[in-house]
């Protein structure tokens, strides 16, 4: 800083201010910005006074699903239901992960509002809070993604899910997993801007939301039991096309939850499944349509908060 | 901001007003706030809760719209620049507990760094620099969450310093602390303001002492208006023309309200509480801040208070402080408006009562001659 007659202050000489300080570096704060946020997130996350707790939260529950399901076709469907399995199994592996992803950038949002206070300071930061939430989502993420590849791999060991790595098809898997995963970072961030008006703490918000998706993705069940309006959502949905592309990289040939007798898809298409190319096509589009509107939809909330006064207001004030 | 040009105000707000939303009716925060804060300049925003300072820092450090009027920090629109607004300014907010209680002192102010864009390396640094300078040394390596009240409000200070800001917003920062602390926090904002040259602090408060110690301008606030600017002395001078006494009185039912419609009474309200207030309720009696138009009017208080049938426990003449100025600017002191919040605590560190030279009577029954000189 250099030294400049300030005119008309109350300081006879003042520092004159730095404009380089002004400019920032963009992609290198942006990046300092959700590295830190990523190991902030970590950190929370991986806090655990108890291993087992953690253990019990990021492995055994979504093992657990697995198990409740594959159990329950088993009573229902007897020996019909085996050829479900590996569809349940892997389904519901990747489930946890569609839901730990969407939850992590809106408890991120209620954590640093409600429990540490903190919002208000990381929000008037330099940072971009969009990419900080990110970052912080990103600790979620990968423990969801811990839990999934955990959840797969007991289906092999126990449950007899056919995935053989020589089978794998790697290029669908390639390009299904990146466009999945801005999918569901995107939904989360719809999530986050919901979470951002409330005034409650609406923690189960987002198990809510993931919920109500269940449904109709496909994740456990073929879309075609479904009526024909579910079977359109599920279609628009990206993460029904990301668990097909998924789930036909993993285990070719397995069971479609998007095609079938009777189902929209057929009718619509015309042939009873889609192919990789169809998915990943269908994929990509409503990826791209969902982030699109996760972006318009969270920079409003986030004007929005900001109008009503409510980035720095708790539940308690 | 152009580079080559005089440094704008550090602060300039023009026709600010914020009105809240909510229900049953809308609340007018901010009723029309014209303001400009000079760089270098430590100025302070008095006024009692819910005067609209908060709101003003809001706005200012880019976490609230205004509904119209405008804003700028060093030249910069508070609505369409807040990037370069904040890379040059930090707030810190008091009277709350906030921190990620998981992280130790270090790693959140290394993280906070890093969210303000330092390097890694620079970012370490500064933060050892400032965890010694706000005196956290032993909690270095010690979790948040095990930290004490005065010590998170340190830890907050320093991360309010850690992108060594131009401007520096204090939002109530010593509210809650003990003495030690609360002065502990002062003094580094008055050492941390007089390093530089230029360094600017917007401090708001609602301890008179603390903006009168502090601040080089105060600006009184009430009810989202800004009644009166000045340094403290010129802020003083407006009540100089008037008699300023502290009654403490027994046995007065009505309070401060049966003394104002007295002859040459300008006002009486109920002394704050770290002015003698606090002594008086420990007493049981009243104590009371009465402006009269000349010291002559003083007989027909006394008189007054004998037929009312109380008891006058000490009097004494004292100078001007900032609640008489805004006794004088509103027509109520920071008590009244407290009222229903439970009592407003007293600055902390701030030495008991010291409104200035004056001159106490003895106790004595109104109507009772008093033995010592009453005026200065």
């Amino acid at each position: 800083m250099s030294r400049t007659a300030v005119s008309g202050s109350a300081m006879s000489e003042a520092v004159a201010l730095d404009p380089g300080r002004l400019r920032g570096r963009p992609v290198r704060d942006a990046w300092r910005s959700f590295a830190t946020a990523a190991r902030l997130g970590w950190q929370m996350e991986a806090n655990w006074t108890d291993p087992l707790l953690f253990f019990i939260y990021s492995v055994a529950k979504p093992v657990a699903a697995a198990l409740i399901l594959v159990v329950m076709i088993e009573v229902i469907g007897g020996s019909a239901g085996r050829g479900l399995r590996a569809f349940v199994v892997v389904g519901s592996a990747l489930w946890s992960f569609v839901v730990s992803g969407m939850a992590g950038l809106a408890w991120s949002v209620l954590d640093d509002r409600e429990r540490y206070r903190m919002l208000k300071y990381v929000y008037v930061s330099p940072s971009a809070f969009g990419i900080v939430l990110l970052g912080r989502g990103m600790a979620r993420l990968a423990i969801g993604a811990m839990g999934a590849a955990i959840t797969l791999a007991v289906g092999v060991a126990f449950l007899g899910v056919p995935l053989d790595l020589a089978r794998v098809d790697w290029p669908l898997l390639a390009v299904a997993m990146p466009l999945g995963l801005v999918a569901i970072v995107a939904l989360g961030a719809m999530l986050a801007a919901v979470c951002l008006q409330t005034r409650q703490e609406s923690w189960s918000y987002p198990e809510a939301a993931a919920g109500a998706l269940f449904l109709v993705v496909g994740a456990v069940f073929p879309l075609h039991v479904l009526p024909a309006m579910a079977q359109a959502a599920g279609l628009l949905t990206p993460l029904t096309w990301w668990l097909e592309g998924v789930r036909q990289a993993l285990v070719p040939g397995s069971a479609s939850a998007i095609g079938g007798d009777g189902s929209l898809w057929a009718e619509l298409s015309g042939h009873a499944t889609p192919g990789g190319i169809e998915i990943t096509a269908a994929l990509l589009a409503t990826s791209a349509l969902v982030t699109l509107v996760a972006a318009t939809v969270f920079r409003l909330s986030e004007r929005r908060a900001k109008d009503r006064g409510l980035i720095d207001r708790t539940s308690g004030s | 901001m152009t580079e080559a040009g005089p440094t704008p105000p550090a602060v300039e707000t023009r026709g600010l007003e914020r009105i809240y939303r909510i229900k049953p009716r809308p609340v007018t925060a901010l009723a029309g706030v014209d303001v400009r804060v000079e760089p270098g300049e430590f100025f302070g925003l008095l006024g009692p809760n819910g005067a609209g300072k908060t709101t003003l820092i809001k706005i200012l450090t880019t976490l609230l719209l205004p509904t119209s009027g405008s804003a700028r920090v060093f030249g910069f629109d508070v609505v369409s620049e807040t990037k370069q607004i904040r890379r040059i300014m930090n707030m810190v907010a008091g009277g709350e507990q906030s921190g990620y209680g998981i992280l130790t002192t270090r790693e959140q102010l290394w993280m906070f760094s890093q969210f303000y864009g330092l390097g890694t390396r620079e970012g370490w640094r500064r933060v050892d620099e400032l965890v010694e300078l706000v005196g956290l040394t032993e909690q270095r390596e010690q979790r948040v969450s095990t930290l004490s009240t005065g010590q998170r409000q340190k830890l907050n200070v320093a991360r309010g310093l850690l992108n060594d800001p131009w401007i520096l917003f204090l939002d109530e920062p010593t509210l809650g602390l003990d003495v030690g602390a609360a002065r502990a926090v002062r003094e580094l904002m008055t050492a941390w303001r007089a390093a530089v040259p230029g360094r600017t602090i917007l401090l708001t408060t609602h301890y008179m002492a603390e903006a009168d110690e502090l601040c080089e301008r105060i600006a009184i606030v009430d009810r989202g208006r800004i009644l009166a600017i000045g340094t403290p002395a010129e802020l003083k001078r407006r009540v100089q023309r008037e008699s300023i006494f502290r009654l403490e009185v027994d046995r007065l039912a009505a309070g401060a309200r049966a003394l104002a419609p007295l002859p040459g009474v300008v006002s009486a309200v109920p002394a704050s509480e770290a002015d003698t207030g606090r002594e008086a309720a420990g007493r049981g009696t009243v104590a009371i801040t009465l402006v009269l138009r000349d010291d002559a009017a003083l007989g027909g208080v006394v008189g007054a208070l004998g037929e009312l049938g109380a008891r006058i426990v000490a009097l004494r003449k004292s100078e001007p402080t900032l609640e008489d100025v805004f006794v004088e600017l509103v027509g109520r002191g920071f008590e009244d408006e407290a009222e229903g919040d439970g009592a407003r605590p007293p600055m902390p560190g701030a030495e008991p009562a010291a409104p200035g030279p004056s001159h106490t009577t003895h106790p004595h029954e109104p109507g009772e001659p008093s033995d010592e000189p009453l005026a200065t």
